[in-house]
């Protein structure tokens, strides 16, 4: 299988200046994070509010330049890539559909632009957007309003289609399908799976919702303040999650069963900050098995990064 | 004693499209209702509506909207300014067009605490410092100083979250309020609000997709289809069992985690939700249910037994046919 997309050590870096006095402020979104997704590999990346990942998202579509490290995709430097070439390859689904559509366009238009690019003939690109959009579970009277006339979650459709209208080899969504309704989460995810299954799509999914997660991924990546903390098949994390971090997030799901109510933290309170990243493992302050050496000593890196974790002999 | 909610009857349209039509809602002291439903079928609009914050284009009909034995349904805009923010919040879906971008997180708070509270800066900041230190918010006091686009989405959601709890309000419509957060933190956002609830007698309505938040945190749940209330009940007999086909779909596409299998297809709701224009009449959901005959057609009457109220003719059979 060849690779599709390969971050190595890549940062992101933000430097600041916050209030009236201008105190600077070093914020270290991503920390040195390589990473491999192999062609027709669905990735899912899960953590912390904060923890980097849409920061990584940009960093792989080539949006931000990394402070550090480089990131190749299908091969190609993606900073050398010319546009046209570059949106064949790889889309994005943005966190917030609000702030990613054009209000002032309407959202046929918005679905068809990505095709205009392309070079496709006005006939066929209002035939695709309107196919694209029924895909996605959109009447065709919707082409003709503007974003701030529909809901949220046919927002976020819209966002979707406009992803996946020129069929590109990779797709990477943020959040895809937190502003729908379970039943169209449901269509979402199995159009997802068809266009992997019929066209090898490459798929990176960022998602707070670990049932959707285990439901989409193959692999699956822990973030925790810049880092991955863990990462493995994700049949095995799901099952058995090594990193106490994983564990406490299993820990939080909300499954739908009434009367059980809400499981108790099992976390630390400390809140942790990008800008001051505790020294040692960077999970320390909050972890429920740390011990003296975890606030001195950063783990070694590799699968799941803790030093209460043997790592698997290969 | 009386809710401190009430609607009746609220109907809401955009131009000739009826986006609301016709909900009951009632919420008391200290009670969790959760509103779900279809992606579109007017739950940001009703929550809206009863903020008194349509937007232009939006047509406020007939209807009723009782807030603390006050109508507000026609309360003019500075009386409704006073009770927003202070009596009654809200916590909107997508907290980035809430959020003013020219502004720092630091004064949009204190605004509304100088506004409702006539606070002075000094203690205005504290308080807000205070309040984001609460929700979980990483450095509260340097928070204060950063604009909206230079933090995450889960940070922005929190920041709401802080503003709308500000003075303690009677009433809290919370629009989606935890979809942007992980796990961990969405535990310590309901905890959160179940203690307010708890120790300030917070009414909360409360709008989301996740059906997991729902079983935990809901006293009572309504599900909404096409603009109408289709089912109405207590959280645990919701879930046990739902007496509209809507509801069972939905229940059913549920992934649940540790149980879904990876590839296998998720059960969906074929079909798509009708344009419901002024004077639609029957059941909305006719044409996606497995189980319509011609008679759905024709005007659907509510049914009750119990604390489960419902919109649906068919009887019982269908449920173990389903
Ligand atoms: N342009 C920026 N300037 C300064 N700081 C930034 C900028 N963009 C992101 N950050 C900071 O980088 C960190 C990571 O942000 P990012 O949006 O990647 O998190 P996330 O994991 O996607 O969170 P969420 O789950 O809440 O969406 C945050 O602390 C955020 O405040
Ligand atoms: N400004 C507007 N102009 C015209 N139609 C609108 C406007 N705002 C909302 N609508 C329509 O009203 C209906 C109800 O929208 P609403 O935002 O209440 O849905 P929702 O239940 O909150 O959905 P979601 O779960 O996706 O957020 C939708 O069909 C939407 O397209
Ligand atoms: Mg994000
Ligand atoms: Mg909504």
């Amino acid at each position: 299988m060849s690779v599709a997309i390969e971050a190595s050590g890549v940062s992101a870096v933000f430097d600041q200046r916050v209030g009236t006095f201008g105190v600077h402020r070093r914020v270290v979104a991503v920390d040195d994070v390589s990473l491999t997704v192999k062609e027709g590999i669905a990735l899912g990346i899960v953590g912390e509010s904060g923890c980097g990942k849409s920061t990584f998202a940009r960093l792989l579509l080539g949006l931000l330049a990394p402070s550090g490290g480089d990131v190749r995709v299908g091969g190609h430097e993606l900073q050398a890539m010319d546009r046209r070439a570059r949106a064949r390859l790889i889309q994005p689904v943005f966190q917030d559909p609000a702030s990613s559509l054009n209000p002032r366009r309407r959202v046929g238009e918005i679905v068809a632009l990505p095709l205009r690019a392309a070079g496709v003939a006005r006939g066929e690109r209002r035939e695709r957007a309107l196919l694209m959009l029924s895909r996605v579970g959109l009447a065709p009277e919707m082409a003709g309003r503007y974003p701030g006339q529909l809901s949220g979650g046919q927002r976020q459709r819209v966002a979707i289609a406009r992803a996946l209208v020129l069929e590109p080899r990779i797709l990477i969504c943020d959040e895809p399908t937190s502003a729908l309704d379970v039943s169209v989460q449901a269509q979402i995810l199995n159009l997802l799976a068809e266009l992997r299954a019929s066209f090898n799509l490459t798929l990176v999914m960022i998602s707070h919702n670990l049932a959707v997660v285990e439901h989409v991924a193959d692999e699956v990546a822990i973030m925790y303040l810049g880092r991955v903390v863990e990462r493995g098949e994700a049949g095995s994390v799901f099952a058995a999650p090594r990193h106490p971090y994983t564990k406490a997030l299993l820990a939080s799901v909300l499954t739908p069963e009434p009367g059980l109510g809400l499981p108790e933290l099992p976390l630390g309170d400390a809140v942790p900050d990008p800008a001051n990243i505790p020294a040692g493992c960077r999970f320390h302050p909050r972890c429920p098995a740390a011990i003296a050496r975890c606030a001195t000593e950063a783990p070694a890196r590799g699968d799941v990064e803790c030093h209460l974790v043997q790592p698997v002999p290969t | 004693m009386s809710p401190v909610l009430e609607v009746r009857d609220l109907r809401v349209r955009f131009g000739a499209m009826a986006a609301v039509r016709g909900i009951d809602l009632a919420i008391e002291r200290g009670q969790t209702h959760c509103l779900v439903g279809e992606s579109g079928c007017g739950k940001s609009v009703s929550a809206l509506a009863v903020m008194r914050l349509l937007p232009r284009g939006a047509k406020l009909e007939a209807g009723a909207i009782r807030f603390a034995d006050e109508d507000i349904a026609r309360l003019p805009e500075r009386a409704m300014r006073r009770l927003r923010g202070d009596r009654m919040a809200m916590i909107f879906q997508e907290p980035m067009t809430s959020l003013n971008p020219a502004y720092t997180i630091g004064s949009q708070m204190t605004e509304v605490l100088r506004t409702h509270r006539g606070m002075g800066r000094a203690a205005a900041v504290e308080r807000a410092e205070a309040m984001l230190a609460r929700v979980g918010v990483s450095a509260p006091g340097m928070r204060l100083g950063q604009y909206p686009h230079q933090l995450s989405g889960g940070l922005r959601q929190r920041v709401m979250i802080a503003t709308a709890l500000l003075c303690e309000p009677d009433l809290l419509v919370a629009d989606e309020p935890t979809t942007a957060l992980d796990v961990t933190v969405q535990v310590g956002i309901l905890k959160l609000l179940a203690d307010l609830k708890r120790d300030l007698g917070l009414a909360m309505l409360l709008i989301t997709h996740d059906l997991g938040v729902v079983a935990r945190i809901a006293d009572v749940v309504s599900v909404m289809y096409a603009g109408e209330i289709v089912e109405h009940a207590p959280a645990g007999q919701l879930f046990a069992e739902p007496l509209h086909p809507y509801t069972r779909g939905l229940l059913r596409a549920i992934p649940v985690p540790g149980k879904v299998k990876r590839g296998e297809k998720l059960a969906t709701i074929p079909g798509i939700v009708p344009r419901t224009e002024a004077g639609f009449r029957g059941c909305a959901f006719r044409d996606r249910c497995g189980f319509a005959t011609y008679e759905c057609a024709e005007p659907i009457a509510a049914r009750v037994e119990g604390a489960h109220r419902w919109r649906c003719r068919l009887e019982a059979g269908w449920r173990e046919a389903a």
